[in-house]
């Protein structure tokens, strides 16, 4: 995984591309270069080859033929590989070359042909042949020079040598920086990713990593940056209006309220059919303005602990001491409707960093949570721990309606009520409530299936868990 | 004033709940007591005057924060409301200023704010009590009730009520010659209300001051508590002395 995505950064594939092109490129130029020098050796050769015969020309007929078999003149020994004097019939007369080259034909220009040496082995030679005058008429006589293509052929395997000297590292060094260069890459595409998972699980004031290197990386980083300012500002800003909203709307509502109780008292003194009609009216308005309240109240709550980091009620605290205190709350209750209340006990204290009036509003709202949707008959159980690594947990376990999976984190999400609680009273902000507590807690809610109650008895799991023990 | 009140709440009365209880409001039994309210909002502070002068206090009424403190360091209060958030001088300056000069009547501190922390910090600057806007006026007065009447706290370690006797170093309780088995959570409950007899208690109250906890439950958690000590307090055949009152809370009665 780690691996291929290390082949697959932007700054791999670019490396390996310039690598690419700088190979490419060399091999052009070296191909053009021995083309050249290729080119300007053959010119040579047959410069070489028509000044030589042109030299060996000037001599007399019969010197000539001791010349080519001394190979005494420079030419002869330096420029030549081979030199030979033919007949008419290609017979030798003199030299070197034991017999006429195959296909070599009479023409003025210099030809290519392969020549067998006399241990069988064959090279490339370039031939040039002039006819000799001679002294006996009619009887023509061919000189035949030869030179081998021995620098071309060095030549070519320089090339080919120095090609393959300078490509190998090159490539290697690309391939080296390629990986180190988005190796690079991909450690800071992994903290952005992080980070951005971390600001979608609800971390707004996470920022993505910016180096000092401003390169374009940083920029985009940057620029999310700003983006992720702005959409916090915006945020910060709706959830201010919504809570500005909610503190405007109490002090009209506390005078209705305050109004109303008057009414209800003075309902009290008209004769008694009148004032029992008057008095339901008016009760009916308490509980309803009672409800606004609470919603009010809780949205207000949820807004001050989501806005604040106050934590000047935080102390090291036993969070099982919690439970069992809230267990013995609430067991007249679980006992009215018909349910089991239980502490999961044997694990003794469970520490935890924390402000124990608002966790126990975490574990009041878990608990009426569990006993709302709990069918008569069924069971409630609360416990505490530590898991594998280390970090304290509480958890509410019901074997209650459940929650399907679609659901499980649109529920902390404020107003939320699943269809089949529409009819189930409350504000539909006790687990909102709930997340913002536990968030001030730096902790997490987890809602799970609960697994234990059987066949029959499904139901769910609320647990919290709260991050490695540290008082700061 | 305070007679017609009384004919009033029992001719309302009536109907009270099916628990049992007989709605009452508790009459002043200290006399007339002098408050200061120091709250900025005026239509909501007049609710309020109304509501006590009604209830037999005497009102006087400061809305900002330095006109709170001139008038408290003047008059003779019996009890100061205050609300935090005040124009001029913020409701916790005024209070600390009280408490530097050793003025030293019942503080009840409203606020609008109720995080824990506000709460905590208003109970440090030297608040007795603190209430969170909004409140039914019915727990406002119950909670000066609370602050004016100091609950019982003898040196004897039996509570004795009526007809209810309690040992506190024993834990156990009668009924007269009836013995009331008592779970350790119904011993608590009924210790806190028989220091305070016939005074009107608040589920909120309870809640905070039995159990210390500060949350608002969704349930009728207290309701429960109570109807279960009842059962067990007032037997059939009985007078009963735990009442419900309706819209308030309850109320521990001794029969004269």
């Amino acid at each position: 995984m780690f691996r291929s995505d290390l082949f697959r950064t932007a700054a791999f594939r670019l490396t390996l591309a310039l690598a690419c092109t700088v190979v490419v490129g060399m091999l052009l130029e070296i191909t053009l270069l021995y083309g050249q020098v290729s080119g300007y050796e053959a010119l040579r050769t047959n410069d070489l080859l028509r000044r030589s015969a042109a030299v060996l020309m000037q001599e007399p007929p019969g010197e000539l033929e001791v010349k080519l078999n001394e190979r005494s003149t420079n030419e002869l020994r330096v420029f030549l590989n081979g030199a030979a004097l033919f007949d008419q019939d290609h017979h030798r007369i003199a030299g070197d070359m034991a017999s006429w080259p195959e296909g070599l034909t009479m023409t003025p220009s210099v030809q290519i042909l392969p020549f067998f040496l006399p241990d069988h082995s064959v090279t490339v030679m370039r031939f040039l042949v002039v006819e000799v005058p001679t002294i006996q008429k009619g009887k023509a006589r061919f000189l035949v020079l030869g030179r081998s293509r021995h620098m071309a052929d060095e030549l070519r395997h320089m090339a080919r040598k120095s090609t393959l000297y300078s490509i190998l590292p090159l490539v290697s060094f690309a391939l080296i920086a390629g990986i180190l260069l988005s190796r690079r890459a991909l450690g800071r595409i992994t903290k952005m990713h992080d980070t951005i998972e971390q600001i979608m699980q609800g971390e707004m004031r996470e920022r993505l990593p910016v180096g000092r290197g401003y390169d374009d990386l940083d920029r985009l980083a940057g620029s999310v940056n700003r983006m992720l300012d702005r959409l916090e500002q915006l945020m910060g800003e709706m959830r201010d209006v919504g809570n500005d909203i909610a503190h405007d709307l109490r002090t009209p509502l506390a005078r209705v309220q305050a109004r109303l109780e008057r009414v209800e008292a003075l309902s009290q003194a008209l004769p008694e059919e009148e004032g029992g009609r008057f008095e339901r009216a008016v009760g009916l308005c308490r509980k309803d303005l009672e409800q606004c309240f609470s919603i009010i109240t809780a949205l207000l709550r949820i807004g001050e602990i989501e806005n604040g980091q106050r934590r000047a009620g935080f102390k090291m605290m036993d969070v099982m001491s919690l439970v069992t205190d809230i267990v013995d709350l609430y067991e007249p209750i679980a006992e009215t409707q018909g349910l089991g209340l239980f502490v999961a006990i044997g694990q003794g204290p469970v520490k935890i960093w924390g402000d124990a009036d608002l966790l126990n509003e975490v574990l009041a709202n878990l608990l009426e949570n569990a006993l709302k949707f709990t069918p008569r008959g069924g069971r409630i159980t609360l416990s505490a721990g530590y898991n594998e690594l280390q970090e304290p947990w509480v958890e509410v376990r019901d074997t209650g309606v459940g929650i399907p999976a679609a659901e499980r984190k649109a529920v902390m999400s404020r107003f939320y009520r699943a269809d089949k609680s529409r009819n189930i009273p409350g504000s539909g902000l006790g687990l909102s409530l709930v997340a913002a507590i536990v968030h001030l807690h730096g902790g997490r809610l987890v809602i799970e299936e609960n697994l234990q109650g059987g066949e029959q008895r499904k139901g769910t799991v609320f647990r919290v868990i709260f991050p490695l023990v540290k008082a700061p | 004033m305070q007679e017609k009140q009384e004919h009033v709440r029992q001719a309302g009365g009536t109907a009270a709940d099916e628990a049992g209880g007989h709605g009452s409001a508790a009459v002043l039994p200290h006399g007339p007591v002098e408050l200061l309210l120091v709250e900025d909002d005026d239509s909501l502070a007049e609710e309020i005057v109304a509501d006590l002068r009604g209830r037999g206090y005497i009102v006087s009424r400061a809305s900002t924060g330095r006109e709170g403190l001139e008038m408290a360091q003047k008059g003779q209060f019996g009890l100061l409301i205050l609300d935090r958030m005040l124009p001029e001088m913020d409701g916790l300056s005024v209070l600390e200023s009280l408490r530097e000069q050793d003025i030293t009547m019942p503080v009840l501190v409203l606020s609008a704010l109720s995080a824990v922390d506000d709460r905590i910090s208003g109970l440090k600057a030297g608040g007795d009590d603190y209430l969170t806007k909004p409140f039914v006026l019915e727990e406002l007065a119950a909670r000066l009730e609370a602050l004016l009447r100091r609950p019982v706290y003898g040196r004897t370690s039996i509570l004795k009520v009526g007809p209810l006797e309690m040992d506190l170093i024993e834990r156990t309780a009668r009924r007269g010659e009836r013995e009331i088995d008592l779970l350790p959570r119904e011993f608590r409950l009924l210790e806190y209300m028989m220091r305070r007899p016939n005074a009107v208690l608040t589920r909120t109250m309870l809640l905070e001051d039995v159990w210390s906890y500060r949350f608002v439950p969704q349930t009728n958690l207290v309701d429960v508590h109570i109807g279960k000590l009842r059962r067990k307090v007032d037997k059939e055949g009985e007078e009963p002395l735990i009442h419900s009152i309706r819209g308030v809370g309850f109320c521990l009665r001794v029969p004269e």
